[in-house]
């Protein structure tokens, strides 16, 4: 244990503050858009998403600490907005909101506090919707993530190779194959045709930076995955394998192969019931 | 945060509080060292990976003391420093009043809690002149390896820790924590932007009992490189493109969670987007050592972190990566120097680093080699002033490199005017090989490349009068823990003979 201090005059210097704190002030005004934000309660449906502002209107630089909380039946992403902020400039950060599958519609708030400033936002759950996409918004399922990719970006709706880097996925594992990704369903669902969007853009062509060699399979009740197509050789943008229907609990690609060798680069992955 | 940490507050302003977990869970560290003086560091982190630490928003205090043993009985300083929420409850000291070139032990208290005891050792006094030993670190990707090699650098007692950046990376960290297979909340999956995420980023690293070790076990003396901030940013200038006015917020935000986790000075404290990281410490007559920013006054790259030949901007003359102000001061501050080795720490490798067979160059243009003339203006002045043993510290690469320094490179039959040894990386780039084809390459190519590995570890030096002594010390395997350090190649310089040899 330490002695018991005792008061002595020391020449010791301590830092202090160099920059103004905005706890307090009234020179800070939050900002969050959409209102309301709607959320769908599927685990990678895209939605529930909320981005998040500061703006400075004081004459002077400062640091600025959010606190976000919000209803017991949210997930949120994240818990705390930080920034330096500039005098009259808006400062973002995103957050996702999300729900367990089968919350019922309810209109909940997310609140957003610096200091004595508050925002409260209002939280839509939305019903799921109908979908011809049964993979859209299901939970996805990968062998491994890129720290810079979301595990939901093959399955979030967005098929534009142009915004892979915000909206796609690849794995972690450079180099080394086969790669898995794809979905597991909460109940047997029948798909006949899956469609593959791999990157191809003007700046990555599926010919150098897409998916070359992949299986698709199906696993139907505890049984073994049943491989239904091996593709070879792919070096086209949009694959689309049709097949008998079937009612299946998972589907995934194993991919064996890039074209650059190095990254396994799913924009998309649907399917359909025919 | 709910639940996590209200301390309550009695009439008399004495905490009590109801949060039981330990606090001190990201270490001490102690830094920048003066004859006199020397920086002690900590921060308060009940929940190193909750929002805000696991603390609530107010001002904790923090009592500490430093003594001259380690059981504490001879005391010769202490007082009460304030853990503020502005500042991620982190606590910076600066310990006046110190004897110079002495051992001293500090440690911190907070609401009846100690921490664990730091060694530290102030800086010789100037005109003194003893060997010192020093430890040269960089890049430290926690999802490639653990960090055997700190263990290495505790062993071997170092009088000072030098870190010459990449002490975080700014790209997600997965949820198994890459070969760590260790659980790592999914807050940490993407790429850094807010003053949160980088103070968790920080909070995540200094969770490593290896590298608390290191910084418990010496003054460490650091500077950042790009990914404290971005991977390859350049001035205002983002890798991702975003406008300048974004890019400086983040640039502010990653200066901010770098000033507040490292064992600073409030001289080097941001002030917004411009942090002050270029700056002089000296080891009596020693060493005189000039610490360096590369990447916040540079010119953009003329590519991004590729090897490419030469081309009209990579030999603009105008073109800089020091900016024109910390040029003249590293000029000036090496030409009044009266030191015996004249040591400049920094980022990036200095020395010509051809990797492409035959006459044509393919150089790495995001480091000297692609600021020609910068580099020309800084060698040309360590010849002209005739700076006595000029030895320059490098990090970045993730490889081992000990080069000549010589104004021209493509004549080596003119003299070597200095030497630079470049230290691996601690754990960026997994286990790594002796030889791969680019350091084959450099070995081939470069005739004032003198050594060359790609393997993990750290670089452990000793000055004397007679001799700068540089071992690389490789780990065998960072993948898995428990990996075992040994020296790969010994190379030295001698005393007023520019230039190194293997030992």
């Amino acid at each position: 244990m330490l002695r018991r201090f005792t008061l002595v005059a020391v020449p010791l210097t301590l830092l202090v503050p160099a920059v103004a704190v905005a706890t307090g002030n009234n020179h800070l005004e939050i900002s969050a858009t959409p209102q309301p934000v709607e959320v769908v309660p599927l685990p990678c449906f895209p939605a529930g998403r909320l981005t998040l502002g500061m703006t400075n209107t004081g004459r002077k630089p400062t640091i600025a600490d959010m606190r976000v909380s919000g209803d017991a039946a949210l997930t949120l992403s994240r818990h705390q907005f930080s920034s330096y902020l500039p005098v009259d400039q808006l400062v973002k950060a995103p957050l996702e909101i999300t729900v367990p599958r089968g919350t019922a519609p309810a209109t909940h708030t997310v609140d957003l506090t610096v200091g004595k400033e508050s925002l409260h936002v209002p939280v839509v759950i939305k019903p799921v919707p109908a979908r011809d996409d049964v993979l859209l918004g299901e939970q996805a399922v990968a062998s491994s993530t890129n720290g810079n990719m979301r595990l939901c970006g093959g399955v979030d709706g967005n098929a534009d190779s142009a915004q892979w880097g915000a909206s796609g996925w690849h794995d972690n594992t450079k180099g080394v194959f086969p790669d898995t990704y794809g979905v597991d369903f909460v109940q047997p669902t029948t798909i006949g045709r899956v469609v593959l969007q791999t990157l191809d853009s003007t700046t990555y062509p599926a010919a150098v930076m897409g998916i070359r060699d992949f299986d698709l399979q199906v696993r139907t009740g505890t049984g073994p995955w049943t491989t239904i197509q091996e593709v070879r050789a792919n070096t086209t943008g949009r694959v689309t394998i049709t097949f008998e229907p079937r009612a299946v609990e998972a589907v995934q690609l194993v991919i064996h192969d890039s074209n650059d060798h190095g990254y396994s680069r799913i924009v998309e992955l649907e399917a359909y019931s025919n | 945060m709910s639940g996590n940490l209200p301390d309550l507050v009695d009439a008399a302003g004495i905490s009590h509080r109801t949060d039981k977990r330990p606090l001190f869970t990201l270490g001490v560290a102690s830094g920048d060292p003066l004859p006199d003086a020397v920086v002690i560091w900590t921060r308060l982190a009940p929940g190193p990976l909750e929002p805000f630490g696991g603390m609530d928003d107010r001002t904790v205090d923090v009592e500490w003391e430093v003594a001259e043993d380690a059981t504490f009985r001879r005391v010769v300083r202490r007082g009460t420093a304030h853990a503020r929420a502005e500042y991620a409850h982190t606590v910076h000291v600066d310990v006046r009043g110190l004897r110079p070139w002495r051992h001293y032990f500090y440690r911190f208290r907070a609401a009846g809690q100690i921490s664990p005891v730091g060694r530290t050792r102030t800086a010789p006094a100037p005109s003194d002149e003893p060997a010192v030993t020093m430890a040269v670190a960089s890049c430290q990707a926690f999802y490639d390896g653990f960090y055997t090699a700190y263990q290495d650098v505790v062993r071997r007692e170092h009088d000072v820790v030098l870190f010459l950046g990449d002490y975080i990376y700014e790209v997600g960290v997965g949820p198994t924590a890459g070969v760590r297979n260790q659980a790592v909340p999914v807050d940490f999956a993407g790429e850094i932007f807010t003053l949160d995420e980088y103070r968790a980023r920080y909070a995540l690293h200094k969770t490593d009992p290896d590298l608390q070790a290191a910084h418990a076990a010496a003054p460490w003396i650091v500077t950042l490189d790009d990914h404290e901030v971005e991977g390859n940013w350049a001035g205002y200038v983002s890798e991702d493109g975003i406008p300048h006015d974004d890019f400086l917020v983040r640039r502010a935000n990653g200066f901010r969670a770098y000033w507040e986790h490292m064992p600073l000075r409030l001289d080097q404290s941001p002030d917004g987007p411009s942090i002050r990281l270029h700056r002089h410490l000296r080891y009596g007559r020693t060493a005189d050592l000039s610490v360096l920013d590369t990447r916040q006054f540079r010119d953009d790259q003329t590519s991004t972190g590729g090897w490419l030949p030469p081309d009209e901007v990579s030999i603009d003359p105008a073109r800089t990566i020091t900016g024109d102000a910390q040029e003249r001061w590293l000029l000036d501050t090496l030409g009044r120097s009266t030191s015996r080795w004249n040591v400049v720490a920094q980022q990036v490798a200095m020395a010509q680093l051809d990797r492409k067979t035959g006459p044509e160059l393919e150089l790495p243009m995001d480091t000297w080699n692609g600021y020609a003339a910068s580099r020309d203006r800084v060698l040309s002045s360590v010849r002209d002033q005739d700076v006595r043993n000029f030895v320059v510290l490098t990090g970045d690469l993730h490889r081992s490199v000990a080069s000549d320094l010589r104004v021209n490179f493509a004549d080596p039959s003119t003299p070597a005017i200095g030497t630079e040894f470049v230290t691996t990386s601690i754990s960026s780039g997994k286990d790594g090989v002796d030889a791969d084809a680019t350091g084959r390459a450099l070995l081939a190519e470069n005739p004032h490349v003198k050594y060359q590995n790609v393997q993990r570890g750290y670089l452990s030096c000793r000055l004397d009068r007679t001799q700068w002594t540089s071992e690389f010390r490789i780990v065998d395997r960072v993948v898995t823990p428990g990996g075992t350090a040994s020296t790969r190649a010994t190379l030295v310089v001698e005393d007023g003979r520019p230039g190194t040899h293997l030992a």
